[in-house]
């Protein structure tokens, strides 16, 4: 199906009619996913230089309330809103399948995630520009296309090509239908800037080096254990679980936490897993490349170049891949 | 790809607690107590298999997980050294006072290959608590297991947990040694004073049929394994419990992990074997 690209905002009234619409766009001059607000969305360009993940994994997540005392007692909090996750591409929504697994299908289902995840829509675009440090391609990913996404959208120039990929995104295409014209548009051709040597099979590699002390003094010597990496990554998803206390009552919540602080493994009497920054961040790049994909069946990294922009001290995941794939050539 | 199987006994979400009721505390030594709960409806929180964990919660101070050490009809119980700003707290609290308790978690010990097997239990320090789970749930399967070999190692007599378990119920037990050794002598002791290490390898046990259940300092594990490892034990007879940071105990928040394995979801138990195969972290 085809959507002429002038009918886009009655698209996004329909989509925001009764639920939250986040689309791409400016937040104090930083581009991300933000509540639509009846502006186009900023969907051409360069990605969001934040991810879309805390609409499904919010920064802050309230889990519970408690009162203490002698009427103590704990209440879940399951209200989730209904949203709509607009105009993200390939990368984010491979993120996304990571996420999905680590919180729905393995092991335990995490409830708070599960709903949020169940009440989203989503509609992805193909890419429409990579950044300079962008290497989905070489993750295995086609920035052209989005499979899981509930509906996905191609550029045709004038207008944008329309397909369902799930039961949801068909019944959701219904409330579009008098503004859907019949017709296909060709898929895009917009590929990534870097292409470093991974190939898959590196993960298995990887795990090769892990004693190879000289490699890792030399990728992590710069690092300043800032943790931007972990908060601008769509995949990073390790949290913490705290409580605000306001006395004899309070709420339990959970924050975006990361492996790169030296508290994230500090045990009680003073024992730490990883007291040094070589071995935070050589668990940061292993877990993201290898050790994930034991589990998963894929990498925890899709190859979209924020860690690379935004980090302080110019490390790169990108380099740290071609660095590897030499060392681990055999 | 891994394979997580789980047989859940919480009731819907695990990661948000019920509320239990502190029923019994006892001291066990000078800075260990033991606080038994029930549900508020007087009812068992939830049935742990021995080395699981439980995640408890002083609402208002914070969660820390330890080791379920017994559990009865309608009761379980852990046994929780003061070491920090939660746990000093939680030796404030008194019977009648409620705390959070979300669990089991982790694997557990590998009741059904011990089966048949003689099994030398040691516990240094508060490790002996996950131990404790354990040699219960075999008193009750006695007939199941083979002999029954149970050291306890503590700085002082005095720092000995569990004293009724070790020096009354146990010693009674068919075909069963326990064996009490301490590091420092004080007047009110007159049997070893010997580190773990030494004073294991002096107990004339033979690798044949027997497994090895370890907990404590990993000091104490590894030279005490260097010390078994002499006596002929293989790596793979020998069983320990694992402590690291743990926030969410399901596999989810990323804090516990060792490579791609997760101490609250593929442990804390694990046979040295298993551990040998992990990256050296
Ligand atoms: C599986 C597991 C579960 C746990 N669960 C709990 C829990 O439920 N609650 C809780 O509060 N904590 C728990 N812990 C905490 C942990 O046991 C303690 O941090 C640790 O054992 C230190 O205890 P301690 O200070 O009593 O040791 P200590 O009393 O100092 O030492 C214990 C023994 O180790 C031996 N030892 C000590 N130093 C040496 C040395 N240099 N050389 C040779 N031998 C030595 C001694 O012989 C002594 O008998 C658990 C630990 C494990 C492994
Ligand atoms: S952004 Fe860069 S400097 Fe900061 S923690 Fe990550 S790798 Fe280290
Ligand atoms: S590790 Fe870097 S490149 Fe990979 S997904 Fe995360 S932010 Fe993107
Ligand atoms: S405690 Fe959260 S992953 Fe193990």
């Amino acid at each position: 199906m085809r959507l002429n690209k002038k009918d886009l905002n009655k698209i996004l009234s329909i989509l925001a009619e009764g639920r939250e619409l986040f689309v791409p766009g400016q937040v104090r001059g930083i581009k991300q996913f933000k509540l639509w607000e009846g502006e186009a969305p900023e969907l051409d360009g360069e990605n969001t230089i934040l991810p879309p993940k805390d609409i499904l994994f919010p920064k802050t997540e309230k889990m519970y309330t408690y009162k203490t005392g002698t009427e103590a007692e704990i209440a879940e909090i399951v209200d989730m809103p209904e949203r709509i996750i607009f105009g993200l591409r390939a990368c984010d929504m491979r993120s996304i399948e990571c996420m999905d697994s680590v919180f729905i299908r393995e092991g335990f289902e995490d409830s708070f995630y599960a709903r949020r995840r169940a009440k989203s829509l989503i509609v992805a675009i193909a890419c429409s520009g990579a950044g300079v440090n962008c290497f989905c391609e070489s993750m295995g990913l086609d920035p052209n296309a989005a499979p899981s996404a509930d509906i996905f959208l191609s550029d045709g120039g004038d207008c944008y090509g329309v397909e369902a990929n799930t039961e949801r995104g068909a019944a959701e295409l219904k409330k579009w239908a008098e503004y859907l014209t019949e017709g296909d548009v060709p898929k895009s051709e917009t590929h990534c800037s870097l292409a470093p040597a991974m190939s898959r099979e590196l993960s298995k590699k990887l795990t090769g080096i892990f004693d190879d002390d000289e490699l890792w003094q030399e990728v992590t010597g710069p690092c300043i254990q800032c943790g931007t990496c972990s908060f601008v990554c769509p995949t990073c998803y390790c949290f913490d679980i705290n409580q605000a206390d306001a006395g004899g009552e309070g709420v339990a919540f959970r924050c975006w936490d990361s492996c790169m602080f030296s508290d994230y493994n500090q045990n009680a009497g003073g024992h730490n897993t990883r007291p040094t920054k070589k071995q935070r961040l050589r668990n940061r790049y292993l877990h993201k490349l290898a050790y994930f994909n034991e589990r998963h069946g894929m990498e925890l990294c899709v190859g979209c170049g924020r860690c690379i922009s935004k980090c302080p001290a110019h490390l790169d995941i990108a380099e740290f891949i071609d660095k590897t794939a030499e060392v681990c050539h055999d | 790809m891994i394979e997580v199987n789980h047989d859940c006994t919480c009731q819907g979400n695990p990661l948000v607690p019920q509320v239990c009721r502190i029923t019994d505390i006892r001291n066990e030594t000078g800075d260990v107590k033991t606080f038994r709960v029930q549900s508020l409806d007087g009812k068992r929180p939830f049935l742990p298999m021995p080395g699981q964990l439980g995640m408890w919660s002083m609402l208002g101070v914070g969660e820390a997980m330890f080791s379920i050490t017994a559990f009865g009809e309608d009761w379980i119980e852990s046994s929780i050294k003061a070491v920090g700003e939660l746990t000093e707290a939680m030796h404030e609290l008194s019977v009648g006072d409620f705390v959070g308790l979300r669990g089991p978690y982790g694997n557990g010990f590998p009741v059904d290959a011990l089966k048949g097997r003689d099994i030398l239990f040691i516990g240094g320090g508060i490790g002996a608590a996950p131990v404790r789970s354990l040699i219960r749930w075999c008193a009750v399967h006695r007939e199941q297991y083979g002999r029954f070999d149970i050291v306890c190692g503590a700085r002082t007599i005095d720092d000995v947990p569990f004293r009724e378990d070790f020096f009354e119920n146990w010693p009674k037990m068919d075909n069963t040694g326990v064996h009490i050794t301490v590091d420092r002598k004080t007047d009110n002791w007159n049997g070893s004073v010997a580190f773990i290490p030494d004073y294991v390898e002096t107990l004339g046990l033979t690798p044949e049929n027997r497994k090895v259940v370890m907990c404590g300092p990993s000091i104490m594990i590894r030279l005490t394994t260097e010390r078994l490892a002499k006596l002929g034990f293989a790596r793979g007879d020998i069983i320990t419990s694992m402590e690291t940071r743990m926030k969410c105990g399901i596999g989810k928040c990323g804090r516990c992990n060792i490579g791609s394995k997760y101490v609250c979801l593929d442990g804390p138990v694990f046979t040295l074997t298993e551990l040998d195969e992990l990256p050296a972290e």
